[in-house]
């Protein structure tokens, strides 16, 4: 039985009044979390690194986001037509330091991405610029488009 | 919750459209010792001259732009857009923001707020009398 219902209009002046709240706490770091704009993008470890995959007519291009992750720290191989990256990025809260906000943890990765064609293992190189991975994939002569000839019989 | 969300009419029936904001908040580590407030922060893919760090008051903000792509393939998997990062953090007072200090190694951008004298924990040391 509903007793006590609660308007919806209570519901938002009850987070209304917490917020003020919060707000006027003394502690300076009271509302450090984050006035900033902008919606927060993190990827859940489980998912690390994001990843966008590009066609190209000859090539595949993955680009990989690893901020924080040192070249020695990553390695990127073919295996099966699949191209695995696998890394580790360190995140360590610095001896002595009292922790605020805490929203990079370490992660260690592997992920594998299975690309629609073959691709030519032997030719496949990597970039680490700032914390992006490029890799290009080219395709496997096999998987390129072939003309065939149309004979009129 | 910066979609902002704009209700019209259009031919008697209400139509929304969410405007999605064109910036993400980074993943950011804030630490604290007796010296120095440190805050650590992923913006890979961002170049020294598109990172813009501004100590205003009790005030950082954070701020970079990333060079959007062009010509950009047909993508067959996006789970990230090169969009810009912004966040804005409540610094506490004592800050001396002329020594702030910050260098980005492998898309990570590390602050130093460097503590005034004046507001580090100063030891006082009691003396007893007999």
């Amino acid at each position: 039985m509903l007793t006590g219902w609660i308007g919806f209009d209570d519901t938002l002046r009850a987070l209304d009044l917490l917020q003020q709240h919060m707000d006027r706490a003394p502690d300076p770091w009271g509302s450090l979390a984050r006035r900033g704009v902008g919606r927060s993008r993190r990827a859940p470890e489980a998912a690390w690194p994001l990843t966008n995959v590009f066609e190209g007519k000859e090539s595949f291009f993955v680009k990989a986001e690893v901020p924080g992750v040192a070249e020695s720290a990553i390695s990127v191989s073919v295996e099966d037509d699949a191209l695995v990256i696998r890394g580790e990025r360190k995140s360590e809260v610095p001896e002595g330091y009292k922790v605020h906000l805490r929203e990079r943890a370490p992660v260690a990765f592997t992920r594998k991405l299975t690309l629609p064609a073959r691709v030519d293992a032997d030719a496949v190189s990597a970039t680490l610029d700032r914390g992006v991975l490029t890799v290009t994939l080219p395709k496997s002569k096999e998987s390129l488009p072939r003309q065939i000839a149309v004979k009129s019989s | 919750m910066n979609d902002v969300v704009s209700v019209s009419q259009k031919n008697g029936q209400p139509s929304t459209q969410i405007y999605a904001s064109r910036v993400v908040a980074p993943a950011v580590d804030v630490f604290e010792n007796a010296d120095e407030v440190l805050i650590v922060a992923d913006v890979p893919g961002v170049t020294d001259e598109n990172l813009d760090i501004k100590v205003e008051n009790d005030t950082l903000t954070l701020e970079a732009k990333r060079t959007a792509p062009t010509g950009e393939l047909p993508a067959l998997a996006r789970e990230f857009e090169e969009l810009n990062f912004s966040a804005s953090f409540r610094i506490p007072a004592g800050i001396d923001a002329s020594a702030a200090v910050a260098e980005s190694k492998n898309g990570t951008l590390t602050v130093h707020l460097p503590k005034a004298a004046a507001s580090k924990p100063r030891k006082i040391v009691v003396r007893s009398v007999s």
